[in-house]
């Protein structure tokens, strides 16, 4: 596999083809750094260029804005509490803390540092474990995804900084939000209010909402924003011996995360950060520094998303089935240039399958290399002054909601929670929970009653199919803890709570 | 005098409008709306066609995406436009399918519209895992054997793959659980790992399968055989007389377009599908590109109306 790698290395390496795979990243950084202008909108404004290009170009370029964007997508977030791309909402939970605390520099450094290896550890498992983990993948059904969902629900329970009765309202809330439009399994009409609702409302309306839009009223209101002392030092960027050491594990398991859920058509990156967040939270031994700017919360998330972006490719490449939207188009691509993706893709055409692996590989390089540099640039965004800065970053939130599905009820949407943001953040409710029940729900609702179609009903199915016992097992140990650790709590008054 | 002739020259101006219309036409960009996401399936079909059109009538053609509802958002606009001949629809087969469906849509769906042509027809696939059945006889008699046993997963409610499963269900009397998946792909993912064991869906969500050895396919849901596949069964040469169903691109207009204005773009269609290079994009597509007259295409859609009012009715699905 290591000399396939290479060929597909040859293959890339060509200056005609580099270039657009330098393009790639860098329309892909880009578009990851404005708000709502995700990788769907680029590919497909970009679809039509590919009409000229061949197929191997064709995807080395429109997966590198794919992967490229999981990059940019940190940036805003760190910055500005804006996520540029639904999976760098966790981000925002670290690394905006960070930039209010004067470093935003080293939380880029760190941001692009672990995508990068979260980046590369998906490119190796793509490389050394594709089929295994197409056979894996293939073993989720309907059961195994509901239990993996309920499982991710009760370890993300913890991700809220307040209280857990307030998180848990947060994510009864999300999932409340993810009921609008048809039921898949009936196709019955819920909560449309109008026809633009029928498709539900829009993940990027709500991210957009709840953390940018909400984080601008807020600053509005303060008659003289804090203007952050700025170093852009090269040595306030670099992280000490100690901080570097502490991120080590939470990297490795934010790409061991990111890789598994990238590889499971159906769930992808935003899913795979705010389980790596989660998990960060549930093995630390200070979990009481999340939310306040702590270092590995923000390396775990990046790492995730990144590995999940490289593993997407997994299904896409081995089986010719897309895991999700953009993959989607990167396959209606390969058919406009005759390529009927499959499972013969590998054999029928080995330069572009491993070309375009090892475009990852290069491609990750590239966009190392762009970040770092930037870091300088993007810190300098923060002296913009507020009045200045924010009246520009509203239009850029509109037109990127707009472009998404074409539609003024989303950006109407997105200014309303907007507001809805702000008042829960006075009122002390974190926004991230919102988003995780958003995104959980619908999967959860839509698995479990596939599964009771499919199985006439059977509760007992979730627990005669190994994987999902697995994941049932699991679930059942996180309750046990969780009342145990309570219990030891109340048992020794004299130990504060963590 | 002067006068009266100055008064007379603004009826003279209304009056010569229409046929200057006709003779200028077009003078200013048109437009191809179409309800669907930015890249899908029709936006490409819809850019392809764009790109040739905009040069027969020597003014650009843009494209609209407005999406939403299955398509019907964009349906509900197209219809209230003015119909001057600028604004075109890409319609799809969901068309028919959404006026059987929904209870109350904002527009008529043949009233509304000055028919066009077809652009291609595509039918759909009947796929099993291979080995799993010799043929789509045997698929059926194990259907018919034990029913309600076999899974047929489908690309979500009331699509035309879901109402065609339905339409093959009532045609052989066997009995299926139907079940809905996001999409086509993710119905592919299941039928691969044996969560259901049949899967109805267009060629470029199958044949990639098949031709690794992965999928047989059954048979196809056209009247007669796919010219691509020709090894490949009828459903209505084998287990159900009679059924035909095709999935289709369309174009269409506001009803009440000028004849001659709708002849115009009628011709520019059909220039546009007899160029070899888009008839081999809409082919790559799956579809088997084709033009036709504006009443073949409103019989059409009427036809398919019928027998999707019909199955819905008949399997009791859900009306939205």
């Amino acid at each position: 596999m290591i000399d396939q790698f290479l060929i597909g290395l040859g293959v890339v390496l060509q200056p005609n083809i580099l270039m657009y795979a330098f393009i790639g990243v860098f329309i892909g950084q880009l578009i990851g750094v404005l708000p709502g202008i995700g990788a769907i909108t680029a590919i497909s404004l970009l679809l039509p260029v590919t009409f000229y290009l061949d197929a191997t170009t064709s995807m080395i370029m429109l997966a590198g804005i794919y992967y490229g964007s999981q990059y940019g997508g940190s940036i805003a977030s760190i910055l500005l509490n804006l996520p540029g791309t639904p999976s760098s909402v966790v981000t925002c939970l670290e690394g905006y803390p960070l930039a209010q605390n004067h470093r935003a520099g080293l939380a880029l450094f760190v941001a692009a540092f672990s995508s990068f290896v979260g980046g590369m550890v998906g490119v190796a498992i793509l490389v050394l474990a594709a089929i295994p983990m197409t056979i894996i993948a293939l073993r989720f059904g309907a059961p195994e995804y509901a239990m993996l969902v309920i499982l991710g629900l009760l370890a993300a329970s913890l991700i809220g900084t307040g209280s857990q009765i307030r998180s848990f309202a947060m994510v009864v809330l999300g999932i409340a939000l993810g009921l609008v439009g048809a039921d898949a399994t009936t196709g019955y009409f819920r909560f449309v209010a109008m026809p633009e609702l029928a498709d539900g409302i829009s993940l990027v309306s709500l991210a957009m909402g709840l953390f940018g839009v909400s984080e601008i009223i807020r600053n509005a209101s303060y008659r003289s924003p804090p203007g952050p002392a700025l170093s852009i030092k090269m040595r306030d960027v670099i992280p000490t011996r100690a901080e570097a050491r502490s991120l080590g594990f939470p990297i490795l398991r934010g790409s061991a995360i990111g890789s598994f859920f990238g590889a499971l058509p159906g769930t992808g990156a935003a899913i795979a950060s705010f389980m790596a967040y989660a998990m960060e939270r549930r093995v630390s031994r200070t979990p009481n520094k999340f939310g306040t700017g702590h270092l590995p919360g923000l390396a775990a998330p990046e790492s995730a998303n990144n590995a999940a972006a490289q593993t997407g490719f997994i299904p896409t490449l081995t089986l010719g089935i897309p895991g999700d939207a953009v993959m989607a188009l990167i396959i209606g691509a390969l058919i406009l240039n005759g390529i009927i993706p499959g499972p013969r893709l590998m054999v029928d055409q080995p330069d572009l399958f491993w070309g375009v692996i090892a475009s990852f590989f290069v491609g990750n390089i590239i966009l190392l290399m762009i970040n770092i540099p930037l870091i300088r640039f993007w810190v300098l965004l923060l002296r913009i002054p507020y009045q200045k800065l924010y009246p520009v970053i509203i239009v850029m939130i509109c037109v990127g909601v707009y472009s998404h599905r074409t539609s003024v009820t989303d950006v109407m949407l997105t200014l309303a929670f907007g507001v809805l943001g702000y008042l829960m953040k006075n009122y002390r409710f974190e926004p991230a929970p919102v988003l995780l029940g958003f995104v959980l729900g619908p999967l959860l609702e839509d698995n479990f009653r596939r599964t009771m179609l499919l199985y006439s009903g059977d509760f007992t199915i979730f627990l005669t199919r190994p994987i999902s016992a697995v994941l049932v097992a699991c679930s059942t140990l996180l309750i046990l803890f969780a009342i145990w650790s309570s219990i030891a709590v109340r048992r020794k008054p004299d130990r504060s709570p963590t | 005098m002067i006068k009266k002739l100055l008064m007379a020259l603004p009826l003279t101006v209304a009056l010569a409008v229409p046929s200057v219309a006709q003779e200028g036409f077009p003078d200013r960009a048109l437009r191809i709306v179409h309800g669907f996401g930015a890249g899908g399936n029709a936006d490409t079909v819809s850019r392809i066609m764009a790109e040739q059109m905009s040069q027969g009538l020597g003014e650009p053609v843009v494209v609209e995406s407005r999406p939403g509802a299955g398509g019907t958002v964009a349906s509900g606009y197209v219809t209230q436009q003015d119909p001057d001949g600028y604004t075109m629809q890409l319609m799809v087969g969901g068309h028919a399918v959404a006026a059987a469906l929904y209870n109350e849509l904002p527009y008529d769906s043949v009233g509304g519209y000055t028919f066009i042509s077809t652009l291609g027809q595509f039918p759909f696939f009947v796929a099993a895992r291979a080995g799993e059945y010799e043929s789509i006889d045997a698929m059926i008699d194990a259907a018919l054997a034990n029913p309600g046993s076999l899974k047929i997963g489908h690309s979500g409610v009331g699509s035309t793959q879901h109402l065609t499963g339905e339409l093959l269900a009532l045609r052989t009397g066997a009995e299926f659980i139907h079940v809905p998946y996001q999409g086509g792909a993710a119905a592919s993912t299941a039928l691969m790992g044996g969560e259901v064991d049949i899967v109805i869906d267009t060629g470029t969500v199958l044949t990639g399968q098949a031709e690794a050895g992965v999928y047989d396919i059954l048979a196809a849901t056209s009247a007669e055989r796919w010219p691509d596949m020709p090894d490949v069964p009828t459903l209505s040469e084998t287990v159900a007389p009679g059924f035909d169903v095709v999935s289709w691109t369309a174009i269409g207009m506001p009803a009440g377009v000028d004849d001659e204005i709708a002849a115009r773009i009628r011709s520019e269609v059909h220039a546009a599908l007899d160029n070899p290079e888009v008839r081999d994009r809409i082919a790559a597509l799956g579809a088997n590109p084709g033009g036709s007259t504006g009443e073949e295409l409103q019989a059409l859609i009427e036809g398919q109306i019928a027998v999707w009012t019909d199955v819905i009715e008949t399997a009791g699905i859900e009306k939205r």
